[in-house]
């Protein structure tokens, strides 16, 4: 019987001219933001891979020069564009996309999409995610307001309930049904977006076929939930037009107020500093650190002392090895000290607003989806960090083993200008290399908006068990 | 068999339905008069469970529908007032979801025979039931119920809005249902289709049944009669067997 239900639901959805027309229409905005998101995100990468190979060339090719001033020269990290990013950008147009990496300090990833885009990018990019997120949902509701009303309306709940279906039988086989029609417009669009997936841009994301079908799930799993919510307030409304509102009221505060307010309410709670206070704290505290270019420093004379005492001589002249080199180091290791704390303490505070927006999952599975599918298609705030940091170890690699080259073969006595070194040193430093977190990683950090999700679809089934004898013929 | 026993509903502080008894047995044909608000309907909806008694008991096939509701609901077939079935799907693709819920889905012939024989024509089985009148739309209904082959036919005015000849196809297909030993009960306003079809008439008013009496004991005129005095009576009446 639940059969019989589903094909008819399924087939009176698939007649009705006016699902006939918002369908085609989503599908092709889905289209759409597939091919154009598939087309920016290949550009995109191509540009940071080359722009990449062009950095390092000309970190290979800056001729000789003393290892220190190769430090200052610096290097240039560019984030990838993760391969599944065209189907959620997330938080890239935000979030920079290249960093310098030099001696001394860690600086800021810049130049990000919202810098130079006007206020319209605020406003989100029409992405296959929001067309999912937030459009699929709004057809489901036209799809399910008069579900139970118009049955009672024609008199044909009277006689399906005469036939012998019970109203739990009937809830379920609208519930299928609907999600069959509402599969039937995502399945092959998601399909032909795995299709697009072309093997350059896999060879960036090994795991990606394992995120794109959990990427998949965490969105059917999304429709299900939304498609049991919706038949569920259908079949307890008096009206159809109660039902329409009850259900456009529903999808504004799920998909428009709630996002916005949980985003400030996580701000009002855990607070981040400004950008002028945060840097402040961190010159201040670089300040009283070990100034490598600074001999008065007191910091820089003790430490003086210890490489003397080390080496059992009274001058630095006496040093077998390079006390500069030495000394750079020491300070770059004492500014690593204080960018660490600094930057664990900001990461700690988005960190916490975060868990904020995943717990209101629970609440709103509309966040569940969004921060599912951000951590999976590579666009969220741990991808970002994850970025950050591997271009941060890079960076101290790098001048780790300029200052090394420095200490150990730059001899005191010699001037800093006639110590020079060239690319035989230079290609001794690898291109930098950033490997996109692994699904597991992604999945125990997204642990909650799993949760979510699954309380949802189990809560929602509950319920519907629970009350669809309730539900009245009359 | 459809019996009612001291059955009696409320709607908040408003008596729908008070003590009424009356029993339908196999091959009869108990058609409910009254005017609207009388109870008529009342009682087809707690014959179908749709609602359930304040007090009294409704029994189908001696089964006491309270706790029983799935069971009974197999002995039963419906057809409501207002039918329109599913606009977006055919006459045959209608009949074949409905008589599939209750029971065995009927293969392509079979179900297109069954609309043929409840008088829908052939070029209009494939039609889509938004095409429909309302006549056709009742054979439908018809064929639903004779696809469920229940022992228990209720009707709640199945003939509003009929025209005449939609009305007489109807009766016609009443009475071949009796003959198959069918209990029915039809809540209807049509005197005449009351006394044409009717082996028992009861006449309703203010959620009482006032009159019950046997179709062969009165003719049209001493039923329409009856019917105007009743409704123009206040207060007490006396209820005559």
């Amino acid at each position: 019987m639940l059969k019989l239900v589903i094909k008819k639901e399924f087939l009176t959805a698939l007649r009705d001219v006016r699902l006939q027309v918002s369908g085609a229409i989503l599908i092709a905005l889905m289209l759409t933001a597939v091919f154009v998101g598939k087309q920016g995100q290949k550009q995109i990468q191509e540009e940071r891979t080359k722009a990449q190979s062009t950095m390092y060339a000309n970190w290979l090719n800056q001729g000789t020069k003393h290892p220190h001033s190769a430090a200052h020269y610096g290097q240039f990290a560019f984030k990838p564009k993760p391969v599944l990013s065209f189907l959620d950008v997330g938080l890239d147009n935000y979030t920079g996309i290249s960093v310098f990496l030099e001696a001394h300090k860690q600086n800021e990833i810049l130049f990000s999409a919202a810098q130079d885009s006007n206020g319209m990018t605020r406003f989100g990019e029409m992405t296959a995610a929001l067309i999912l997120q937030v459009l699929l949902p709004l057809l489901i509701i036209f799809l399910t307001f008069n579900i139970f009303s118009k049955e009672r309306e024609e008199g044909t709940l009277k006689l399906i309930h005469a036939q012998g279906l019970s109203m739990r039988q009937l809830l379920m086989g609208k519930v299928w049904g609907t999600y069959l029609m509402v599969l039937l417009l995502f399945l092959p669009i998601i399909l032909l977006a795995y299709l697009l997936l072309d093997q350059q841009s896999v060879s960036l994301d090994p795991g990606v076929t394992t995120k794109f079908l959990l990427l998949t799930s965490a969105y059917a799993i999304y429709f299900l939930v939304f498609v049991l919510l919706c038949v569920l307030i259908s079949a307890f409304a008096k009206s159809s037009g109660f039902s329409l509102l009850t259900l456009l009221g529903l999808w504004i505060v799920s998909c428009i107020i709630l996002p916005k307010a949980t985003t400030n309410f996580a701000d009002k709670v855990y607070p981040t500093p400004s950008q002028f206070e945060f840097k402040k704290s961190i010159k201040n505290k670089v300040k009283k650190g070990i100034d490598g270019h600074n001999p008065s420093d007191v910091r820089f004379a003790t430490l003086k002392q210890q490489v003397l005492d080390q080496y059992d001589v009274e001058t630095i002249e006496e040093l077998p090895v390079n006390w500069s080199g030495i000394a750079m180091q020491a300070g770059e290791e004492y500014t690593d000290q204080v960018y660490d704390a600094e930057f664990s303490k900001i990461e700690n505070i988005f960190n916490q607003q975060n868990r904020l927006s995943e717990w209101a999952g629970f609440i709103n599975p509309y966040l569940a989806v969004r921060n599912l599918s951000m951590a999976l298609a590579g666009t969220d705030f741990h991808h970002h960090v994850a970025f950050a940091k591997a271009a941060e170890n890079y960076r101290r690699g790098f001048v780790k083993k300029m200052n090394k080259d420095m200490e150990v073969n730059h001899k005191p006595g010699v001037a800093y200008g006639d110590y020079n070194v060239g690319e035989e040193m230079w290609a001794s430093i690898g291109p930098f290399k950033y490997q996109l977190p692994g699904t597991s990683t992604i999945l125990s950090n997204q642990w909650r908006s799993i949760a979510a999700l699954a309380f949802w679809l189990v809560g929602l089934f509950f319920l519907s068990s629970l009350f669809a004898p309730k539900i009245s013929k009359l | 068999m459809l019996e009612a026993i001291n059955l009696s509903k409320s709607y908040g502080g408003h008596q729908a339905l008070i003590d009424l008894n009356l029993s339908v047995a196999p091959g009869e044909v108990f058609c409910l008069l009254g005017a609207n608000g009388a109870g008529k309907t009342t009682t087809i909806n707690l014959f179908m469970g749709f609602i359930q008694p304040g007090a009294g008991y409704v029994m189908v096939n001696n089964l006491d529908i309270t706790g029983q509701s799935g069971e009974t609901r197999k002995h039963l077939a419906y057809i409501p007032e207002n039918l329109n079935l599913y606009g977006n799907l055919t006459g045959l693709e209608n009949l074949q979801f409905f008589a599939g819920l209750g029971g065995d889905k009927p293969d392509k012939s079979s179900a297109e025979q069954l609309l043929r024989s409840v008088g829908l024509q052939s070029d209009a089985v494939q039609k889509r039931v938004s095409q429909y009148s309302k006549g056709m739309r009742q054979k439908v209904g018809i064929a639903i119920a004779k696809a469920k082959q229940a022992d228990n036919l209720l009707l709640d005015e199945p003939t509003s809005g009929l025209d005449p000849q939609a009305s007489n196809d109807f009766a016609r297909l009443l009475q071949d249902m009796r003959q198959n030993n069918v209990a029915i009960l039809m809540a209807t306003h049509d005197l005449f289709r009351a006394k044409d079809s009717g082996t028992h008439i009861g006449i309703m008013k203010a959620g009482k049944l006032i009159h019950s009496l046997k179709s062969n004991e009165i003719t049209l005129t001493e039923l329409e009669h009856l019917y105007l005095e009743t409704m123009k009576s206040e207060g007490h009446v006396e209820v005559s067997h």
